[in-house]
């Protein structure tokens, strides 16, 4: 069969309407995906909340930390409480807590907090970050690791109850930061 | 973009001059009560009733990403990833729109998740742009393809930009409103970009390439 080769030319608009109407509607993937999938469905709940009452969860769960910390803040670092203190002291000895108690309660209210977030976004793994964040991520982890640990041996020391404080906060906000990012929908 | 207002989008558009075919033509189609029955089941945590959903959906999914991403790896790690997601979100699907128009939102959303969770994803954008109006020398897994069709190799190998508002606009259906949100990008550029798309597309193709079917028709 003689095959007549026409000279180039760009196609008409009309041509390529015609071709993106008709493009298939499907494709098959090279290899079988749903095993895959399936294994990933068994590590993986169903969300049963719907997106409006995340919408809602969300910000309370982040009002009711905020509100927290503030508290937190408030009874550590208050004049009054620190003059009130001697008296304290005097009067009920055990239920001044320790700098190493109180470290502890900040560590352990920023746990809550960060489990609190991750839950928020489907307790999302770390890998799924991109490693210059997984790296700056484990130095503010460091950093705070090292405060505390200085902590423990430099007593009243407020600026350092204070970057510690400072160094959680930056955490959180860099988590949620992140990964605000992988949310769909 | 709120996935259910898309349902409200008039499914024809014309553009060119052109009826384009359906707003979003790979899914044309109204939910069977079957398929009712699949997504009510799976909401309840039915993985057989979710795998019927996977079976009746997944390869119109895989085009979407792979047009989107341009690369076969790519696009069935994230047609996977679609589905993982479609799981855990499935309880959001409140049946205000077609089932299959909400999956194509919730893998729209996960394709330009992807990209941008990639963090070299804007260098690659900026280095593709810098390579001016020429169509980038498609890869050899690309032109090997031979299953693909002539229009998909080259919407494959159009810059990065150009080649999402062309596949989100000509072939899912997007408003440039709602693409200039998704991409963060002005309404203006993603017209300018389709535009792009369109003219790299014509240089491209040649009347080799293709006749149009009146053309194929008269030579028969």
């Amino acid at each position: 069969m003689n095959k007549h080769i026409p000279q180039k030319k760009v196609i008409s608009e009309q041509v390529l309407n015609e071709q993106v109407a008709a493009l298939p509607n499907e494709m098959t993937p090279a290899r079988d995906l749903w095993p895959g999938i399936e294994r990933a469905l068994n590590h993986k709940s169903q969300q049963v909340t719907t997106s409006q009452h995340r919408n809602v969860f969300v910000p309370s769960a982040w009002a009711a930390s905020i509100a927290m910390v503030v508290l937190m803040s408030w009874f550590t670092f208050s004049p009054k409480m620190q003059q009130d203190i001697p008296t304290l002291v005097d009067s009920q000895k055990h239920a001044i807590p320790t700098q190493g108690q109180l470290v502890s309660f900040m560590q352990q209210n920023f746990q809550q907090q960060k489990q609190l977030l991750l839950a928020s976004y489907g307790q999302p793994s770390v890998e799924k970050l991109s490693m210059a964040m997984q790296t700056e991520l484990k130095q503010l982890a460091d950093a705070r690791a090292s405060i505390r640990k200085a902590l423990l041996t430099d007593e009243n020391n407020v600026d350092l109850l204070n970057l510690l404080d400072f160094t959680q906060q930056q955490e959180l906000k860099l988590l949620q930061q992140l990964y605000r990012q992988y949310q769909v929908i | 973009m709120d996935s259910q207002e898309k349902a409200d989008k008039p499914q024809t558009t014309v553009i060119d001059g052109l009826v384009r075919f359906s707003a979003n033509k790979s899914h044309d189609f109204a939910d069977s009560d079957a398929e009712h029955t699949w997504i009510a089941q799976a909401k309840k945590g039915s993985q057989d009733a979710f795998y019927q959903l996977y079976k009746k959906h997944h390869k119109q999914i895989y085009a979407l990403c792979w047009r989107m991403l341009a690369d076969k790896d790519s696009a069935e790690d994230v047609c996977q990833e679609v589905f993982v997601v479609l799981w855990q979100k499935i309880n959001n699907f409140r049946g205000e729109s077609k089932f299959s128009t909400w999956l194509h939102s919730v893998a729209t959303n996960v394709v330009l998740g992807h990209l941008r969770k990639h963090k070299n994803w804007l260098q690659r954008v900026f280095s593709i742009e810098e390579q001016g109006a020429h169509v980038v020398e498609p890869s050899v897994s690309l032109t090997d393809d031979s299953t693909l069709r002539m229009l998909d190799q080259h919407i494959s190998r159009l810059p990065e930009r150009a080649r999402l508002v062309f596949v989100l606009f000509a072939i899912e259906g997007y408003r440039h409103e709602e693409i200039s949100n998704m991409l963060k990008m002005a309404v203006g550029s993603s017209k300018s970009q389709y535009h792009r798309a369109r003219q790299l597309l014509k240089e491209s193709l040649t009347a080799n390439d293709f006749i149009s079917v009146e053309e194929e028709l008269s030579h028969e």
